[in-house]
C-alpha cells in the first residue's frame, strides 16, 4: 500500500508522524523539479539522507553498505553527514514524496543517531496558521499525554515553553483554557501541541461517553443489523 | 385508520469533497439517492467532478413497519459545514469517508471529525474509500494520519461494492449496540 502524496498538503511532520508509529523500515523519496532525496529510514527513525540525480539510482542499492560505499562515506560519518543533509531536505516545502517500505537491507550495527521525535519538533516550530489549524482546528479541543509521553519528551528536546504547556496537559484543561493559563501565544501553543501530538506525546481525548441520539432499543438494534446483512 | 408515520432513524455520512459519500449512499439506498447537486465552480472542484452536493443528498431503508433507517450525506466542501450543524442533531451514529488515494483530504476529515466529537459525539467509524484503486493508502496509515486511537474502528472500503458498505454500517451499528 501507498505512502505518498505532495508535500504542499502533506507535510514532513506529517510523513514522519505516520513513519514513526510503527517504527517503518524503507526508502521515503522526495523529489521536485531541482533535487532529488532518498531518505533512508530504520525502525521510523532517520538512518542517512541521498541527494540522487535519478530515482531510479536509489532503487538500484539493496544493501545499505553498498549505499555508503558509493556515496564514499564510512558508518563513522553517518552523523555528521546527516547533520549537514538534514536542513537540506527539510527546506523542500513543494514536491512528491512516496515511502517505500522495506526494500533496504541494514547492517545489524547501524543505529539511527537523531531521533525522529526532535526533527518533528523542530519543524513543528515553524508550521504556519493554516497548518496547525489541520490538527488542531478547535480551541475546545482537550488533550491527554500518552503512557510514554516522558521518554517521547526526553527524544523531542523540548524547549521550556514546551515543557511549561505539556505541564498544563491533562485530559481536562481545553486548549483555549492552556492558552490562558499558561500565557502563551495561541499559534506557539498550537504549533507545540501539533508537534505533541505527531511524537506521540499526547493524544486527543478519549470520549468516554458517546451519545445515541435515537431512543434505540436492543430489539429494533437488531432488526436494522438483519436489514442490512439482507441488502 | 390513517397510515401511521414511520419512525425517522438517522445515520450521517461525512467525509471532504470527493471522498465517495452518494455513492457510499447510492449503493445500499432502496430508493434513488435524493440529491441536491449543484454545478462545481472552483476550477480545481471541476478536475475531480462537474457536480457536488450542497445541502445534503439521502438514501433510505425500510426496517420495518414503523421505522425507516435514513442516510444523510452531508456536502463535502467546508463551506456548506453549517449543514453538518443542521444533520448531526439527533443522529444514530456517523460514518467518516476518506479518499484514500488523497492524502491532501485527510486533514480536512480530521477537521469534520473534531467538528461532530465536539458537538455530537455519537459513535463513529472510519470508511477509507476508493481501496481498489491505484495509490490507495493503507487504513492504519490513514488512522495514525487522523490522529486516531487504536479503539476507533478505520475500515477499508470501495462504496461502489454493496458488501463493503454494509460491512461499514454493520460496524457502525457494532459501535452504537455498545452504548445502549
Amino acid at each position: 500500500m501507498a505512502i505518498a502524496g505532495n508535500l504542499e498538503v502533506f507535510n514532513f511532520i506529517d510523513i514522519f508522524q505516520i513513519l514513526r508509529k510503527d517504527k517503518k523500515d524503507g526508502i521515503l523519496v522526495v523529489e521536485n523539479e531541482n533535487r532529488k532525496f532518498a531518505v533512508y529510514f530504520k525502525e521510523g527513525n532517520i538512518l542517512y539522507i541521498r541527494e540522487v540525480a535519478k530515482v531510479f539510482y536509489i532503487y538500484l542499492d539493496v544493501d545499505f553498505d553498498q549505499v555508503l560505499e558509493k556515496e564514499g562515506i564510512s558508518k563513522e560519518d553517518l552523523y555528521r553527514v546527516l547533520v549537514a543533509k538534514l536542513p537540506l531536505l527539510l527546506a523542500v516545502k513543494k514536491g512528491k514524496f512516496s515511502f517505500t517500505p522495506g526494500f533496504i537491507r541494514y547492517p545489524a550495527d547501524i543505529e539511527p543517531i537523531i531521533p525522529i521525535e526532535k526533527i518533528i519538533m523542530y519543524l513543528s516550530r515553524q508550521l504556519s496558521q493554516d497548518e496547525v489549524e489541520r490538527k488542531i482546528s478547535d480551541l475546545n479541543l482537550v488533550f491527554e499525554k500518552n503512557k510514554d509521553w516522558r521518554i517521547l519528551a526526553e527524544k523531542a528536546h523540548l524547549t521550556d515553553t514546551e515543557k511549561k504547556i505539556l505541564d498544563y496537559i491533562d485530559g481536562n484543561r481545553t486548549v483555549k483554557q492552556i492558552m490562558e493559563e499558561a500565557k502563551v501565544k495561541q499559534l506557539t501553543l498550537e504549533r507545540a501541541l501539533y508537534g505533541f501530538l505527531a511524537t506521540g506525546i499526547i493524544s486527543r481525548k478519549k470520549k468516554v461517553k458517546r451519545k445515541v441520539g435515537f431512543n434505540l432499543t436492543k430489539n429494533l438494534l437488531r432488526k436494522i443489523v438483519e436489514r442490512i446483512k439482507g441488502l | 385508520m390513517g397510515d401511521k408515520v414511520q419512525k425517522q432513524i438517522k445515520i450521517v455520512v461525512a467525509g471532504p469533497y470527493a471522498a465517495g459519500k452518494t455513492q457510499f449512499i447510492n449503493t445500499v439506498s432502496e430508493i434513488q439517492t435524493v440529491k441536491t447537486e449543484a454545478r462545481t465552480t472552483k476550477a480545481d472542484e471541476k478536475e475531480v467532478k462537474s457536480h457536488t452536493t450542497v445541502a445534503m443528498d439521502f438514501g433510505k431503508i425500510t426496517i420495518d413497519d414503523e421505522h425507516v433507517l435514513y442516510l444523510f450525506g452531508t456536502p463535502g466542501q467546508s463551506r456548506f459545514d453549517f449543514m453538518w450543524d443542521i444533520l448531526g442533531k439527533g443522529m444514530l451514529g456517523l460514518v467518516v469517508l476518506v479518499d484514500s488515494t488523497d492524502p491532501s483530504t485527510f486533514h480536512e476529515a480530521r477537521k469534520i471529525i473534531n467538528f461532530f466529537e465536539s458537538r455530537y459525539p455519537a459513535p463513529f467509524v472510519v470508511g477509507c474509500n476508493k481501496q481498489d484503486l491505484e495509490g490507495a493508502w493503507d487504513p492504519e496509515d490513514i488512522r495514525t494520519a487522523l490522529d486516531l486511537d487504536e479503539d476507533v474502528k478505520v475500515l477499508p472500503l470501495v462504496a461502489l461494492d454493496k458488501e463493503s458498505v454494509k460491512n461499514v454500517l454493520l460496524t457502525l451499528l457494532e459501535e452504537i449496540a455498545k452504548y445502549i
